[in-house]
């Protein structure tokens, strides 16, 4: 049993610590703006990219197809920071309209070739235990640039920049890990760390991260789930644990 | 030290023949599954990756699925892309060198059929992702023998011990199967030329093999309703002809079909999409339990 575990679970594992990586930091943004729902519509508008990218001719696995998510990530991302300046407190509503734009847009793009819309529309979504060593490398690469980004130009790129940065890391992650564990690995980690002393958060908030892939893939295997949905339960329970125990432990601010 | 050096390296050197007992077999489908069983020997694990209630396009991935994969001696998919979305994925992620494209292990059931619904134009401002054609080709009693033979020798390939054992039970599956064929042309006679209704692409090998005419279809993406002018279309076309019913399979939403039958009058079938082999049903009972339901509807 244990053979196979390592070398299967491994390369997940190593996926769930690069999506942490930056989602952990961005995540805190995310709360902290309030705009929730927008890694879903960014993933979206990335697969409307890839549809977008098929109807032109191009194969949907290929580098054109990549680009097109990366561009269309980046546009719907740019309408999204400008909204945020025009719409105010209205803003989680439009990023909500934006989703299903985006999606219904996929769906009428596909109409009338069903059988392509079957294959598509999943194509961005990706599934952890399908991650292979090629992929996690290319995904390290992207989430070092956005984490350098961040850390040393977070003040000169300003709103625009956040969201375009954010967009490039989804594009990335959401492939790898699918969109459910994306919006985990965004949001819980941050908001049990709201509370929290700010030179204790990325630890605590990494804790969580850490043990909920760990523990998640390991039930998975013990009791032969699919691992994804199994780590998104795990996170949660993580995060109510630790948050318990942390707020025991370290003083809020 | 000595004796216990010895020991290990015998023990080394049995371990690949005491792993070569049994064939593992691993299906996409689990019509393929039933096939294989009826076809070899006792020594054969068989594994299925989807069950009868499951869309074959989609698969959820749990860690048995590629340890299963890692294990397996013959892969028996459908291939022309019915796995498209996550077969290859499977096939790298588990590395197992004997089944891959090209190897006697890798087993693609649409190679030994004549597909139908072949595009004769590969209409590229849209594309065409089934090029290859309709990949639901077990719902014809035909292709079953066709597959069958070969699925025969590719087992003698993987396993020539084993081969005498695989004749006869190909001789006596393909006398069985006859004779049942036989039994359901006749039983189904009625329903030649009738106009039948489809929910979703899933039965035209069926409707082929039984003379029925497929008029329509009603939903071609799952979950998507058709467009409000082919809806239409539809209404106005079925109250004229004489439309004998609207298929759909049992793990189908049923809500479009039964909005059109409530306009219509026309019953809805609800079929099997494919053999419950995790409850040990054969292909014949399958393929009974869709006659019965498809006679039963005219009455």
């Amino acid at each position: 049993m244990d053979d196979f575990n390592i070398s299967i679970l491994g390369p997940a594992f190593v996926a769930g610590l690069v999506v942490l990586s930056t989602h952990i930091p961005l995540g805190r943004e995310v709360i902290r703006r309030g705009i929730i729902f927008i890694d879903l519509t960014i993933a979206q508008i990335a697969g409307l990219g890839v549809i977008i990218a098929y109807s032109f001719g191009w194969d949907e696995r290929g580098f054109e197809a990549q680009m097109f998510a990366i561009i269309s990530a980046l546009t719907g991302a740019w309408i999204l920071s400008l909204l945020e300046k025009k719409a105010g407190k209205h803003q989680e509503a439009l990023i909500g309209i934006g989703f299903i734009l985006a999606a219904t847009a996929g769906i009428l793009m596909l109409a009338n070739n069903p059988h392509a819309g079957e294959h598509l529309r999943e194509l961005l979504v990706g599934q952890i235990l399908w991650v292979e060593w090629h992929q996690l490398f290319y995904a390290a690469l992207i989430s070092s640039l956005v984490l350098f980004v961040w850390n040393v130009f977070r003040q000169s790129i300003g709103s625009t920049g956040f969201y375009m940065l954010f967009a490039c890391a989804i594009t990335v992650t959401v492939q790898l890990v699918g969109v459910y564990l994306v919006f985990a690995s965004l949001i819980i980690p941050a908001l049990a760390t709201v509370d929290i002393k700010e030179k204790y958060v990325t630890l605590v908030a990494g804790v969580i991260g850490v043990t909920g892939y760990g523990l998640g893939l390991l039930i998975s295997a013990l009791l032969d789930l699919p691992s994804g949905a199994v780590i998104v339960w795990c996170i949660a329970m993580m995060a109510l644990i630790i948050k318990l125990i942390a707020s025991q432990m370290i003083t809020f601010k | 030290m000595h004796t216990k050096k010895a020991a290990v390296f015998i023990l080394l050197v049995c371990l690949p023949g005491i792993s070569q007992a049994a064939l593992n077999v691993f299906t996409c489908e689990p019509e393929w599954a039933a096939l294989v069983k009826e076809l070899s020997d006792d020594e054969i694990n068989i594994y299925s990756a989807t069950t009868s209630t499951q869309d074959p396009h989609h698969i959820q991935a749990r860690p048995s699925l590629i340890a299963k994969a890692r294990r397996a001696d013959l892969l028996i998919c459908t291939g022309a892309e019915l796995e498209a979305g996550w077969l290859p994925l499977l096939l790298r992620k588990a590395g197992n060198a004997a089944i891959q494209p090209g190897q006697p292990g890798f087993f693609m059931t649409s190679d030994y059929v004549d597909m139908l619904e072949v595009p004769t134009t590969l209409d590229r401002s849209l594309g065409d992702i089934h090029a290859s054609g309709n990949p639901h080709i077990h719902l014809d009693p035909n292709n079953i023998i066709r597959i069958a033979n070969a699925l025969t020798q590719r087992l003698i390939e993987l396993n020539e011990s084993g081969s005498k054992h695989y004749q006869k039970n190909l001789e006596q599956f393909i006398k069985r199967w006859q004779q049942a064929m036989a039994g359901w042309s006749e039983r189904a006679a009625s329903l030649r030329g009738q106009d039948i209704v489809m929910h979703h692409n899933t039965w035209p090998y069926l409707s082929h093999w039984l003379g029925m005419n497929a008029v329509a279809t009603l939903e071609p993406i799952p979950g998507v309703p058709p467009a409000s002018s082919h809806l239409a279309r539809l209404e106005k076309r079925l109250n004229h002809d004489d439309v004998a019913m609207i298929i759909h399979a049992d793990y189908v939403n049923e809500r479009s079909a039964q909005w059109l039958s409530s306009r219509t009058g026309i019953p809805i079938v609800s079929l099997p999409a494919s053999v419950n082999f995790q409850q040990g049903e054969t292909l014949v009972q399958f393929y009974e339990t869709i006659i019965d339901a498809l006679m039963a509807s005219g009455e």
